[in-house]
């Protein structure tokens, strides 16, 4: 069996999704976590000067996606076919706006702005990003097939960051939603590793 | 075969490398180019109000990226094995964090803005960006392995729609990714589409 050694800081941020997907297919990882005072040595040693990286068989990956894409791989939750695939890809992407919305509103200083920037989201993005996700998600709660896949995973750890900044159920009227949310944590695996995994701020 | 029908505007933008997909791999496809005032009536139709889209057998995929994996992936250059796959993977999600730079000038409206952004983009991002995959090309020319890959073929779509936007040609004095460069437009299927592409 091959060694994975992932580093990232001490967060849950973009390394999550990828320790989530280990946790999931039960494969052991070393899970390093460093002090941002150790970054600036470490930077010049990565692909592309920033972190999560995974070094595996030999190589170093960077990119959180494609790292979380291999790892979903291994764990055989990537999909059954080709098309299947493509369509976790999309819901995985097409997850990265608001996201990014959500680290513009978390990064800014200004007060009044960060308070424009909150009530945009919480009353046009995630409405509107909820509506169109709940109609690529099935009755049985999966985005891609009949079975876990990476998709659901991925969108799980989006939402318990959303629930984080924005409290209320935002899944309300939104069947497959919730019962992508309930597959994901009915995984013994990720159920274990969100009792267990290490208190961090973000 | 499955059929494939691309949709898009009828610009290079998203869609550009797409098509090179499809002429790398000399795999057939209907070539769907709207106008923008088509574009209104078509994107509810869409699952995630974008384009392109790419629909295959009945089935919607959207993300550009996810259309371009999958493409690649019946075209054999999506990578020989899970890890080139992932390499693969990477270079192309480089190459879009360095587009999200680029939509930020191109969209900017004030035009001295613009301007200031375009210098900062030409004159110390992209030389950074440039300077880091130059160590991830290989001297064959290529980021993954020693064949062409998507990885390769976004590289190139990115240059070739910068080219119009930049003074000079950003790649001089970067022998890999020149050696990239020619790679891509020296395959059969995507030189006959270039030809086709640029000759209007």
């Amino acid at each position: 069996m091959p060694a994975y050694k992932l580093t990232y800081f001490n967060a849950r941020g973009r390394a999550e999704p990828i320790r989530l997907l280990f946790a999931a297919a039960g494969i052991k990882y070393e899970d390093v976590r460093i002090e941002g005072a150790d970054w600036p040595a470490l930077k010049p040693k990565t692909p592309m000067g920033y972190l999560p990286i995974l070094e595996v068989d030999g190589a170093t990956l960077c990119e959180s996606t494609a790292i979380a894409r291999f790892v979903a791989k291994r764990a055989g939750l990537v999909g059954k076919d080709d098309l299947q695939q493509a369509k976790a890809d999309m819901i995985v992407d097409g997850m990265k706006d608001i996201l990014k919305k959500l680290i513009l509103m978390v990064l800014e200083k200004d007060e009044i702005k960060k308070e424009e920037l909150k009530t945009d989201i919480s009353e046009k993005t995630l409405p509107e990003f909820l509506s169109k996700y709940e109609n690529l998600a099935n009755p049985s709660g999966f985005f891609a097939g009949d079975s876990l896949s990476w998709a659901d995973v991925d969108f799980y750890n989006l939402i318990e960051r959303v629930r984080a900044m924005f409290p209320g159920d935002h899944l309300k009227g939104k069947p497959n939603l919730v019962k992508v949310m309930a597959n994901v944590k009915a995984n013994p695996g990720i159920a274990k590793w969100v009792k267990e995994r290490p208190e961090s701020a973000f | 075969m499955p059929s494939y029908k691309l949709t898009y505007f009828k610009h290079w933008g998203r869609a550009g490398v797409l098509r090179l997909l499809f002429a790398a791999g000399g795999i057939e496809f209907e070539d769907v180019r709207i106008e923008r005032e088509q574009w209104p009536e078509l994107k509810p139709k869409t699952p995630m109000g974008q384009i392109p889209i790419l629909e295959v057998d009945g089935t919607i995929i959207c993300q550009t990226k996810a259309i371009g994996r999958l493409i690649a992936k019946e075209a054999g250059l999506a990578g020989k094995t899970p890890l080139e796959a992932a390499q693969v993977d990477m270079i192309v999600d480089g190459l879009s964090d360095l587009q999200v730079k680029i939509v930020d000038f191109f969209i900017e409206k004030d035009e001295k803005k613009k301007q200031e952004k375009i210098k900062e983009f030409a004159e110390k991002t992209l030389p950074m960006f440039l300077d880091t995959y130059e160590k991830l090309a290989n001297s064959s020319g290529h980021f993954v392995g020693d064949a062409l890959t998507w990885a390769d073929v976004d590289f190139f779509s990115l240059m070739f729609f910068l080219k119009d936007h930049l003074p000079n040609d950003p790649l001089k004095g970067h022998v890999n990714l020149t050696k990239v460069r020619d790679n891509v437009t020296s395959n059969p299927g995507i030189a006959a589409w270039m030809e086709k592409e640029t000759s209007h």
